[in-house]
């Protein structure tokens, strides 16, 4: 498909999934689905995903579930002028798959010069509430990627998007999403 | 490739843009706009914050530098209707003393208008796209003038209440002017109160390029081209004429369009970076640039937040993005002079909030995460409001555009934005915060809390200012270049000094103005 066929097909396609590959044909799912069918991710790799799981659920409780994870994963999949990341807004330069993994790799790198090794998803609830709350305040040791505030700043959007930015995150607030053109899914 | 000749060529389809091509259209111009993004329709404008984000450029052809870095993409617009097809419509004006700072403090500049020049463009522009507000409540703080033409829209408990607030600390609410129907208008829908206008409005209740200027340019003629990136103003060989642009196409091919007038709309980082790079022969430092301020005096608003958690339902899912009520009550320039502040304040109050993204409720506390994250969400739901001080920060010479040694895609050297807030400003931001907090106290509020953080940069004005000759400005008041008179510039990017209310009431008005202008003289200025 050429660039502006692509651009017809993601318009026209069910608005509020995201294309994911199942046995090399696209399907639409949301991530929270696409999570639940463990697909394959395109972009990040075991760790960084392990990561993001991780970093998500501590920011955002739902996060993981939600499908932080794959809908982050799509996104750096796909070309900058389609991606709907936080990132886009706030002048990342694309691709953006470069900032995640820097930031992922930074997240991991200062906890493991912390905690004897560890990485991030490995510590107790405790120790990465610790991490986080030094993250945020740019006080960590050992950083080593783009502004750990800002790491702190993209995550934690992205973790609410998929936790309160969507449908199914209003109807848990309790309040009327009232769409104009609803998004198909709950997505 | 070359296409053959028209009268205009615009560049870009968004707020400005779309005005002039409206009146020259109109006025029997054959008419193209060329804009770089897509060719949005209503129906792309999906209500979600996280599909919003598509309307933004991905990737800005800028570097950010300075004390307090400039939030380009989040404040700007990309595709046919601009950062206007997805603004929230507040449509305050500026005041008479906006008009004459450099005389009346001694700091600052002038403009070479007065509010008694533009005023009569703000009614017309009321008229002609739909304004909802109470006129006589404005005038307790500016000349009298001919009422909008809807009354105000409803206001819901996230915004009522404020009015205590202010009472209590003895300052004046009037309901807001907005650009959005608050009856039907001219065909075009009234408002649901859903709170999504920030993600683009769909129903056409919200006056955006696309169901207002923009479509009447197109029944009159006007051609839109999206996808279509401008590189280059270009030249006659004497330098006195512009003869056209160079730009790139869907397919990303070079191509020119020739033209007898040419109108640079691409908001004021742009339009600084097109005029720099476009420099040839005698014009060897860019574009109208004798002065030396293309690309000089970027201004940028700041807003100081406070927000307030209620135990009742303040309905905060209900409503418009723009606010339901405003103060000039602190406009004049030395409101907070005592505190080492300089420059006016716009207070606006209760608004719809969204709950994630950007200007969400999960980032009034952006200290919170994980369970008390949780936990404060839920209390915010239903009882959230917030109230938000817009400032003004003088003209600098080093806020700036310049080029760097970067390109883009299209070989076109990247924009260099540097911008930092000077003292006065700092003060400003901090008295503001102060202010907020007594209002909220006073409210009743259960809790209430100032936003404070890095300051931000908001809207974007200056980088190629009018004023009364090629000594010291760019253009004059309509737009029109100094040096060279088949080149305009529509947009912010004429204001000298910002005020603090948001722009786009007075950019539709001297849009209106200076393409009248133009089709006025069309004689004496095409080339
Ligand atoms: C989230 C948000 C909320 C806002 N809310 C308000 C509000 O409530 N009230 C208010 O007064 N203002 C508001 N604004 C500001 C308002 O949208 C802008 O002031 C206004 O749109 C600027 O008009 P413009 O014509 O200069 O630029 P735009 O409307 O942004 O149009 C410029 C166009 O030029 C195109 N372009 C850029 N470079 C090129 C190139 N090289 N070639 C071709 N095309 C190009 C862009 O893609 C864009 O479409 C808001 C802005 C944002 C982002
Ligand atoms: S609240 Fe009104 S103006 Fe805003 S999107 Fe809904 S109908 Fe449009």
């Amino acid at each position: 498909m050429d660039d502006m066929q692509r651009r017809a097909f993601i318009k026209g396609a069910a608005i509020g999934t995201l294309a994911f590959t199942v046995g090399g044909v696209e399907v639409f799912l949301t991530p929270r689905l696409a999570r639940a069918q463990n697909l394959p991710l395109r972009t990040l790799n075991p760790d960084q995903a392990a990561t993001l799981d991780a970093m998500g659920e501590a920011l955002v409780p739902g996060a993981k579930d939600a499908g932080i994870t794959h809908f982050v994963d799509q996104q750096l999949s796909i070309p900058a002028e389609d991606a709907l990341l936080e990132a886009r807004i706030m002048n990342v330069r694309p691709p953006f798959a470069n900032f995640y993994r820097a930031a992922l790799g930074a997240v991991d790198g200062a906890s493991q010069a912390k905690y004897g090794g560890r990485g991030f998803a490995q510590l107790a609830a405790a120790e990465q509430h610790d991490f986080i709350d030094l993250m945020r305040q740019n006080k960590l040791e050992n950083w080593k990627g783009p502004g750990s505030g800002f790491v702190y700043f993209l995550l934690r959007s992205d973790a609410v998007d998929v936790v309160y930015g969507t449908m199914d995150g209003y109807a848990h607030l309790g309040v009327p999403y009232q769409a104009h053109i609803a998004p198909t899914t709950s997505w | 490739m070359s296409n053959e000749k028209v009268d205009v060529v615009i560049v870009g389809a968004g707020a400005s843009g779309s005005v002039f091509a409206s009146v020259l259209a109109k006025a029997g111009k054959k008419v193209v706009l060329l804009e770089s993004g897509p060719d949005w329709q209503l129906s792309d404008l999906i209500s979600s914050d996280i599909w919003g984000r598509r309307v933004k450029p991905a990737g800005p052809p800028f570097l950010f530098e300075g004390k307090n870095p400039y939030g380009y993409v989040y404040q700007s617009g990309w595709g046919v209707g601009g950062a206007a097809l997805h603004y929230f419509a507040n449509f305050p004006r500026l005041l008479p003393n906006d008009f004459k700072v450099k005389s009346t403090y001694g700091k600052g500049l002038d403009w070479p208008i007065d509010y008694a020049d533009v005023a009569p463009y703000y009614e017309k522009v009321a008229d002609d796209i739909g304004v909802s507000g109470d006129a006589k409540a404005e005038e307790i703080w500016r000349p009298a003038g001919k009422p909008y033409p809807m009354p105000p829209m409803k206001t819901f408990p996230g915004g009522e209440v404020w009015k205590k607030g202010f009472e209590a600390v003895g300052m004046r609410l009037a309901p807001g002017a907005v650009g959005i129907n608050s009856t039907e208008y001219k065909g075009r829908p009234a408002c649901i109160y859903d709170g999504w206008c920030h993600v683009g409005c769909p129903i056409g209740a919200l006056a955006n390029p696309l169901v207002t200027y923009l479509g009447d340019a197109k029944k009159a003629g006007a051609e839109v081209r999206a996808h279509s990136t401008v590189t280059r103003v270009l030249v006659s060989a004497d330098g006195n004429k512009v003869t056209g642009v160079e730009y790139y196409d869907a397919k990303k091919e070079k191509q020119v369009q020739e033209a007898a007038v040419v109108v640079l709309a691409a908001w004021a980082a742009q339009n600084p970076r097109l005029l720099l790079n476009s420099a040839a022969g005698k014009h060897a430092d860019g574009l109208a640039n004798a002065s030396k301020l293309v690309g000089k005096y970027l201004l940028a608003h700041f807003a100081s937040n406070t927000s307030a958690l209620f135990d009742e339902d303040l309905q905060p899912y209900m409503g418009t993005i723009a606010a339901q009520y405003y103060s000039y009550d602190r406009y004049d320039k030395n409101s907070y002079k005592d505190k080492g502040a300089f420059g006016s304040t716009f207070m606006v109050a209760g608004t719809a909030q969204r709950y994630s993204a950007l200007g969400g409720v999960a980032n009034a506390r952006l200290d919170l995460f994980g369970a008390e994250l949780a936990a404060f969400m839920k209390r915010a739901a239903t009882g959230f409001t917030r109230l938000t001080a817009f400032a003004e920060e003088m003209p600098l010479l080093e806020n700036r555009v310049e080029l760097a040694s970067d390109k883009d895609e299209f070989g076109m050297p990247l924009g260099k934005i540097t911008h930092g807030f000077n003292d006065e400003a700092v003060a400003l931001f901090n008295a503001n915060f102060d202010q907020g907090m007594a209002i909220a106290k006073a409210t009743g509020a259960k809790e209430a809390w100032p936003n404070k953080g890095p300051m931000p940069t908001i809207h974007l004005m200056g980088g190629t200012i009018m004023g009364n000759g090629a000594g010291d400005s760019v253009t004059n008041s309509y737009g029109q270049t100094h040096e060279i008179p088949n080149l305009w510039i529509a947009g912010p990017g004429i204001f000298p000094t910002s005020g603090a209310p948001n722009p786009t009431y007075t950019i539709f008005a001297l849009s209106q103005r200076g393409a009248e202008n133009l089709a006025k003289n069309w004689g004496t200025v095409a080339g």
